[in-house]
């Protein structure tokens, strides 16, 4: 049964990441249906329950309502919608960006090369918190623009790493043979280039995920993320920050939830980059 | 008598693989009295570098010493502590590598790793250990030693390297060295220097050399006995002449026929089939090892593995029927007679490269690679370039198939001048000229199938579905002698005789004129080699095509091409048909390549001269530039 899996899905990593993010992904696409409260309901009799094994907790709030009363979990449920909108769509679109200008620059070399350089060089330059933050105060808070300030601001780490690879690739004899029996630029780099960089690429962009994940977590913990209405795991910590002598749980059930989720990005990542990357032996691929 | 310094008895190497442990070395016995020379020879997967890895105890995971012993000066080498070992190492045993780059650390001058290593052998202070350096440096005929300390190893050449490498070697008086192929990553003028330095600090300090070789011709010239070994178990033992001349053993002599010669009329070469026996195959084999690729191999061969058979000055060879050895002959060349040449179809004239060299933001200079070279390519003419590295002769190679643009010159391909460079230019040049590349497995995208690499050609044009490219990929892989089952393999899954025949394919597919074959054999074994030569001369036969071969290997270029063209620099230093070129060579620097080749015949002398490349005021200017 073992012998059938690709070896990509032996791996022990790549499947605990795998089974973390699955998780996560469930829970913000079923949301309505397991969450069992409302996230914005609510409950002012009680507020800052702890948890319901604890003393003084409620099971119908199992880990505890907020400041508000409204009830944690739901909104941790609630809150992994917009963590893996995020995640997904603004590291795809960074990805998308960052390559294409990396294939650009790795397979034509010279000027372009040089030119998409400097810009990934003067980009980086900025530091990526302050640059996002800024952003979003110019383009307003919403999910859209979330994403679209990670992605401005990250292209630049696909672009950066994945022209190295390219330039390797593209020194390789077969990449001659393919221009020298007629390939066009265009198909030189979708059949010969973009297959030998894949597995490179499909890592960079799980671990991106879970950078994604904690960027956005950062720019809601300062309100600069979705609206106060939509539930998201930074302005939960926020919320709790002002509680903490009294309720701590309140703090730790988001911040152990972004824990969890970037720890399930990055081992899937770390996992996909041991297996998929023909450079690494088969010792290290444990 | 002389006392052996290194006593071999009865070795057996074993490895721990999936399925059970398989011998990787065999029924090994040799004695190497001091003083003297052992040559190991064989192809790749022989197990010749096992035996150095054996002495120093550096095996790979799985792979142990499974019974007899190694002795060492009277210790045994398998046995002793690890302890004890370690003090041998590198005092009493040193060790020349087969890569001089890798041998040495990038990140220290060569002055810090002299120092570091006579600081090892408790050579006095800092001031005599620099005087000993010195010493050393000027032994192996380097120039300018003092500068050379305060240089990094990527500053030096390949040949400078290897010579550092010896000089520490030899800087403990070392009693035995090891030298593993260390000429096989350089260039053939510095090789032939390279073994006669070996040769000249043995002799000088009367050190016991194990000299692993692919090159039989060369183990000839400097050993005093040889070892032939075949897949892990020594097939012939003998002095060095005496096996040369008069090999028992079938597979030395398939190996000495398959070698292109030097001297004499022409020959064909013996191309042994198929390939050594990995570690896996192994097993299956009860016979004699080489039976299934032996031509003189009868029943009683495979019933179980030929015991020794000795004559006289203690030659042995592993073969029941060593009488017969002496009958194994090449094939007769197949006379084509004078190939008979067709219409000139690529004339090349006052063919120049440069490049432009950014040494930094501000500072340019100019570096000519290939400069004013003329020439002109029959139909069915087989053009060989020689030249050492460096001397531009893959840049004509590029800019033959329009991988690299003209600085100036014209190019005409069939009759249509190319060097403009435009799109139509380029599609005309692309179906007359192809390419097969040095190194396959660069040259094979290791993600598609054989018969997707082989049918490039017709992707590129969108030319028929996945059926039809099939069917053209197993009639290309039948001509060049594939099985049609390879179709669907992956390269990694091939030999790399095998991956250079897809290679060639892939270049066939558009039906050519003229194949631009860049160093194609250089990487091979010689058994596998000679397949390919023959192979290139049957299709030539039977296509009709000329080509552009760029070798650094004399003897091959002698027996498969009509004309030579020997580069130096950039500049064609000498052309002609190749038996003039060879037989009278004009040309100091086309002298000295040829001088560089041992010669066939082991009794005659050989000296290689000094190049100017290696000479020491070329040496000089690169220090100086550096």
């Amino acid at each position: 049964m073992i012998r059938v899996l690709p070896p990509w899905l032996r791996s022990g990593r790549v499947l605990a990441g795998l089974v973390i993010v699955a998780i996560i992904g469930l829970c913000a696409v079923f949301a309505p249906y397991l969450a069992p409260h409302d996230p914005n309901e609510q409950n002012l009799v009680s507020t800052l329950l702890p948890p319901a094994w604890t003393e003084g907790g409620d099971v119908s709030f199992l880990l505890g309502t907020d400041s508000l009363g409204r009830d944690v979990l739901s909104r941790l449920i609630y809150g992994a919608r917009v963590a893996m909108m995020v995640a997904v769509f603004a590291s795809l679109g960074a990805m998308l960006l960052g390559a294409v200008l990396a294939y650009i620059a790795g397979y034509f070399g010279g000027r372009v090369d040089a030119l998409i350089g400097r810009a990934v060089d003067v980009w980086m330059s900025f530091p990526p918190v302050v640059l996002s933050l800024i952003l979003m105060v110019g383009l307003g808070v919403g999910l859209r623009n979330v994403i679209l300030a990670i992605i401005v601001v990250d292209w630049t780490r696909f672009c950066r790493v994945l022209r190295a690879e390219v330039m390797v690739v593209a020194r390789k004899d077969y990449v001659s043979a393919a221009r020298l029996v007629g390939f066009s630029h265009w198909r030189t780099i979708t059949r010969e280039i973009v297959p030998a960089t894949l597995p490179l690429l499909i890592t960079l962009v799980s671990l991106e995920m879970g950078i994604a994940v904690i960027v956005e977590a950062i720019l809601s913990f300062v309100g600069m993320s979705v609206s106060a209405t939509t539930p998201a795991w930074g302005q939960m910590v926020a919320d709790a920050r002002q509680y903490i002598y009294d309720n701590p749980w309140n703090l730790m059930f988001p911040i152990f939830t972004i824990f969890l989720a970037v720890f399930g990005f990055n081992m899937l990542g770390d996992g996909l980059r041991r297996t998929l990357d023909v450079r690494v032996t088969a010792t290290q691929r444990v | 008598m002389s006392m052996d310094m290194l006593i071999a008895k009865d070795l057996a190497v074993s490895a721990a693989l999936a399925d059970g442990t398989v011998p990787v070395i065999q029924e090994l016995n040799f004695s190497l009295p001091q003083g003297k020379i052992l040559g190991l020879v064989g192809e790749s997967g022989a197990g010749k570098s096992m035996i150095g890895r054996t002495v120093a105890q550096l095996l790979p995971p799985g792979f142990a010493v499974s019974s007899g012993e190694l002795m060492f000066n009277g210790q045994d080498l398998v046995r002793m502590p690890a302890e004890t070992r370690r003090e041998l190492l590198g005092r009493e045993i040193a060790f020349v590598p087969q890569e001089p780059l890798s041998g040495l650390n990038p990140v220290l001058t060569i002055g810090q790793q002299i120092d570091e290593h006579l600081a090892r052998l408790n050579v006095g202070n800092r001031r005599e250990r620099r005087a000993r350096a010195l010493d050393m440096l000027a032994a192996v005929h380097l120039p300018r030693p003092a500068d050379l300390l305060g240089k990094y190893p990527h500053q030096l050449s390949g040949g400078m390297c290897q010579r550092v490498l010896i000089a520490m070697a030899f800087a403990s008086r070392p009693k035995l060295l090891i030298a593993d192929e260390p000429t096989t990553a350089l260039d053939v003028t510095i090789q032939a220097r390279i073994v006669q330095l070996i040769a000249e600090m043995q002799r000088n300090e009367g050190t016991s050399v194990i000299f692993i070789t692919h090159d039989l011709r060369l183990a000839a010239q400097i050993c005093d006995s040889i070892m032939v070994l075949y897949a892990g178990r020594p097939a012939e033992y003998g002095p060095a002449r005496e096996v040369f001349a008069r090999p028992a053993h079938p597979y030395t002599r398939c190996l000495q026929l398959s070698n292109p010669s030097m001297s004499g009329s022409g020959r064909g070469l013996y191309a042994l089939p198929e390939r050594m026996p990995g570690l896996s195959a192994l097993k299956g084999i009860n016979g004699c090892l080489f039976g299934p690729r032996c031509p003189s191999v009868v029943e009683a061969c495979n019933r179980r593995q030929p015991p020794y058979v000795a004559s006289e000055n203690g030659h042995l060879a592993a073969c029941v029927r060593c009488e017969t050895t002496p009958a194994i002959a090449a094939p007769a060349l197949v006379d084509v007679g004078a190939p008979v040449l067709g219409e000139p179809l690529l004339k090349v004239e006052g063919l120049t490269k440069t490049f432009r060299i950014d040494s930094s933001f501000f500072r340019r200079s100019d570096f000519t690679a290939v400069k004013d070279v003329n020439f002109t390519l029959h139909q069915n003419e087989f053009i060989g370039i020689v030249g050492e590295s460096g001397s531009g002769k893959s840049t004509v190679a590029r800019m033959m198939c329009g991988l690299e643009k003209l600085t100036a010159g014209s190019l005409t391909i069939a009759g249509r001048d190319v060097s403009d460079g435009s799109k139509a230019s380029q599609a005309h040049q692309r179906a007359h000229v192809q390419m097969v590349f040095q190194d396959p497995q660069s040259a094979l995208n290791p993600r598609r199938k054989v018969a997707s690499i082989v049918t490039q050609a017709m992707e590129a044009t969108n030319d028929g579905d996945w059926g039809e490219r099939l069917a053209r990929a197993e009639a290309l892989l039948s001509e060049i002698g594939l099985p049609p089952e390879a179709a669907t393999r992956f390269p990694s899954q091939l030999s790399g005789g095998q991956k250079q025949r897809v290679n060639i394919a892939r270049a066939l597919c558009v039906a050519p004129n003229i194949l631009v074959a860049d160093e194609i054999v250089s990487g091979l074994d010689v058994s596998v080699q000679a397949q390919l030569l023959n192979l290139l001369l049957r299709l030539r036969r039977e296509r009709h095509f000329s080509m552009l071969f760029i070798s650094h290997d004399l003897s091959v270029v002698r027996y498969l091409c009509d004309r030579v063209l020997v580069m130096y620099r950039g500049e064609v230093v000498e052309s002609g048909p190749t038996a003039e070129v060879f037989a009278d060579p004009r040309h100091p620097y086309t002298r000295t390549l040829l001088a560089a080749v041992p010669p066939d015949d082991p009794s005659a002398i050989w000296k290689p001269q000094p190049v100017e490349g290696e000479s020491a005021a070329v040496c000089e200017a690169m220090v100086a530039n550096a």
